[in-house]
């Protein structure tokens, strides 16, 4: 058994004031692999952020199943940490603070939570800013925040919603390699959307391409690139032959865009 | 790709949702019912001294006296043109220096700090030069209303300004557009939901400021009144015309919210 | 470096806008343009603060308006910060708060002065009084409106850790409600300070504002204006103290894309 099923899920939202009902994505269905690090591509409103939040247990589904290792998904819990675009520190705690809060909302016990503050802090190499505080940060070092106290808490699966779209493209090349670093250690399994094509590509071990009106799965291609992945990767071959499938994937939808005007 | 956060997962409508929109104002209105009784009770048991507090009882009497005794519209008049009269004249003379001084940084850093200094100060310690500059009379209460309103309007038009999107600015002067010009067109739209907060702020204050004003140096209006009552310990006539100045000020405060909300919805979300 | 020299900046030219302003005022009166009882003069007014202070008045104004002042803003700090605290945690406490805050907000608490006066007496407790309602909404409205304008991305990513409505409360909404309740103390210093001053003007035996009202009374112009110069020096002291604070806790502040 995969240890994320997702069956058939449908999230509805309900515009506010109005009866007007509006689809985020219908009929998705994916399994996962434990220890498998999947990226989710799309364009804009295709719903990628909506699935993972609604995994995250934060919405609400309106039909369908999501199980992890045979639970069913009802909301947040231990079992899965989201990483979210913006860093979301709390400004008036120090590095080592932020990456305690998610172990102190877990109510881990208190020889722990200094522990493993303190090997996440490292471990994404923030040791020596453990006092400073996010507003002295940059975008990348806040993000690499945000992980640790992900991570911290040991879930099962990682939920990431483009945690490095706020970012320049060099910091997230470095960001890039920093994870799958870090990923390496303990192999989580990991969900990581992403507008950036290379990006899932260099990534993922697996990539599911959804499609815009209505939000659904249109593809899922495996990645056979070795890993570790080496930037020496990104111009090989394999890699180009990639990058072309998703774009053709993904064009189709860009095209729709560029006819329609969209409304969202 | 951040989920709009304007819509909610859809849930069947329920009376529980009908009831949520009015439990706030049911709640608030109980709140004072239950006030009210506990006051009357209080007052008429003897548990408090009615001379001190009224009741409910007395309160209601008073304003039927007052309706018909007391010339209330008089003072009402009295009390809403000198309010006018300093309010028009503080807007008048505080929107374009509020505009001139978010504009100049040079002027800025020169009129701040004596402007700081009089906004802090209390209109009250002003009050007695103003009577030894202008007497007793209307003059000194239209001052004190001035004095009141004008600083609000001042600073948060200074804000407004401040805070007016730079690129904006700069696509009108790439048009070709003078300093007046982009002032009016797009300083001023902008500034706009910054300068009502100001108007709304300065329309407490005003009110305020005149009654307090009309407490000293008045022979009519609201203040008067209150001030007169207050002396004969009338604790309910009291009430009444202090009542009537928070309705007052309370009215105005929501219209000028209406306009806020206006103008806030044609605005694009940040 | 630059901010330093900014800093400076403003305080070089405050002092200058000052220096003109006295001075435009000196030369004022000594050409004839106002007339001295109207406003006295700088010079003089200089020399009868001097003479106050070596004679002990002006501290003795000072530290009874001092004194009611403080205490007044701790009762309202205590009482609008707990009260909003209440209010951010039950929406049915705020629901039930909101007419009497609104009231002691839009009513002018100057009109009930001759009540307190009678309640509490002439003197301290009756300034204090006032102080303290003058001060309780701004406190009040301002530890409410940080509550519940908690920023929803922090929130949001406290939820993902699971946490409950009081972790949410404790951990996320109330500090970082601390920039705005210190903003809103800015706001209730000024108004304390008025409703102290305002107070003591009606009829105290001491403090600032019952020296003004008693040189006014007399028309003794040069001693008024130094009680209303002290006053307004203090409100600028404290202000920009507060403001001082303010920017301290300023890197607190949330906001998008932070």
């Amino acid at each position: 058994m995969s240890q994320i099923e997702i069956a058939d899920v449908a999230i509805e939202y309900r515009k506010p004031n109005s009866d007007e009902t509006f689809t985020a994505i219908r009929g998705v269905s994916l399994a996962v692999e434990k220890g498998s690090f999947v990226t989710v591509v799309g364009s804009s409103g295709c719903g990628k952020s909506t699935l993972l939040l609604a995994i995250a247990g934060l919405i609400p589904r309106s039909r369908g199943l999501i199980h992890i290792d045979g639970r069913d998904v009802e909301g947040p819990g231990r079992d899965r940490a989201m990483v979210f675009q913006d860093a979301a520190l709390l400004p008036w705690r120090s590095v080592h603070g932020n990456i305690r809060f998610g172990l102190e909302l877990q109510r881990w016990r208190r020889d722990d939570i200094d522990e493993r503050a303190r090997r996440f802090t490292e471990l994404v190499g923030l040791d020596k800013f453990s006092d400073y505080h996010p507003h002295q940060l940059s975008g990348g070092m806040r993000q690499r925040v945000n992980i640790a106290r992900a991570l911290a808490v040991d879930p099962d699966v990682l939920l990431m919603d483009e945690p490095f779209a706020a970012l320049d493209a060099q910091t997230r090349e470095v960001m890039g390699n920093e994870l799958l670093r870090i990923w390496e250690r303990d192999k989580k399994t990991a969900l990581f959307v992403t507008h950036a094509i290379d990006e899932a590509i260099f990534l993922g071990d697996r990539i599911v391409v959804m499609a815009k009106d209505p939000g659904r799965i249109k593809a899922i291609v495996d990645i056979e690139l070795p890993r570790p992945r080496t930037t020496a990767m990104l111009d090989s071959a394999a890699f180009i032959a990639y990058r072309h499938r998703l774009r053709d994937y993904i064009a189709a939808d860009m095209r729709s865009l560029a006819l329609v005007g969209d409304a969202a | 790709m951040a989920i709009a956060t304007d819509l909610e997962p859809r849930r069947a409508p329920s009376l529980g949702d009908a009831l949520d929109r009015y439990y706030g104002s049911l709640v608030s209105t109980a709140a004072v019912v239950a006030f009210l009784l506990v006051w009357q009770v209080a007052a008429a048991r003897g548990w408090v001294n009615a001379r001190y507090t009224s009741s409910p009882g007395q309160v209601l009497a008073a304003a039927l006296d007052i309706a018909r005794h007391d010339d209330f519209l008089h003072h009402a008049w009295v009390s809403f043109s000198a309010f006018s009269l300093g309010f028009a004249a503080a807007f008048g003379f505080g929107l374009p220096l509020g505009l001139a001084l978010g504009t100049s940084r040079r002027l800025r850093l020169f009129i701040d700090p004596p402007m700081m200094a009089l906004y802090t100060a209390p209109r009250l310690t002003l009050l007695p030069i103003l009577i030894i500059w202008l007497g007793i009379g209307v003059a000194s209460k239209v001052a004190v209303v001035f004095l009141g309103a004008v600083f609000p309007i001042i600073v948060n038009t200074m804000a407004g300004v401040r805070e007016a999107d730079p690129h904006l600015l700069q696509v009108a002067r790439a048009f070709g557009a003078r300093r007046l010009d982009s002032m009016i067109k797009v300083l001023v739209p902008g500034a706009l939901p910054a300068i009502l907060l100001g108007v709304r702020l300065a329309i407490g204050r005003g009110v305020l400021s005149v009654v307090v004003g009309e407490m000293f140096v008045s022979e009519a209006g609201i203040g008067h009144q209150i001030m007169n009552y207050g002396e004969a310990m009338q604790v309910g006539h009291l009430m009444v015309y202090a009542f009537a100045i928070s309705l007052f000020g309370y009215a105005l405060t929501i219209l000028v919210r209406l306009i806020e909300d206006r103008v806030r919805s044609w605005r694009p979300q940040p | 470096m630059t901010r330093l020299f900014e800093r400076h900046q403003a305080l070089i030219s405050g002092c200058i806008s000052f220096a003109v302003i006295l001075l435009a005022w000196q030369l004022a009166v000594a050409l004839g343009f106002v007339q001295i009882f109207f406003t006295s003069t700088p010079i003089r007014i200089a020399v009868a603060f001097w003479s106050g202070l070596r004679s002990g008045e002006i501290a003795a104004n000072v530290g009874v308006s001092l004194y009611e002042l403080a205490c007044g803003l701790a009762l309202a700090g205590v009482a609008g910060i707990g009260l909003g605290v209440l209010a951010g945690w039950s929406r049915t406490i705020e629901h039930v708060l909101e007419p009497f805050i609104w009231f002691t907000y839009a009513c002018p608490i100057i009109a009930f002065y001759p009540l307190f006066i009678a309640w509490l007496g002439l003197g301290a407790p009756t300034i204090i009084a006032i102080a303290f309602l003058s001060a309780l909404t701004p406190l009040y409205a301002n530890t409410l409106s940080g509550i519940k304008n908690a920023d929803q991305d922090l929130l949001r990513a406290a939820r993902s850790f699971g946490a409950r409505r009081r972790d949410l409360f404790l951990k996320v909404a109330l500090p970082g409600s601390v920039p705005i309740i210190v903003a809103g103390l800015r706001l209730a210093v000024g108004r304390a300070l008025t409703g102290v001053i305002a107070g003591e003007l009606f009829g105290a035996a001491a403090g600032l504002g019952y020296s003004i009202a008693f040189y006014g009374q007399k028309l003794k112009t040069t001693e008024m204006m130094v009680s209303v110069v002290l006053v307004v020096i203090l409100g600028v002291v404290l202000t920009q103290l507060l403001s001082l604070c303010e920017a301290a806790t300023d890197s607190w502040r949330t906001g998008p894309g932070q």
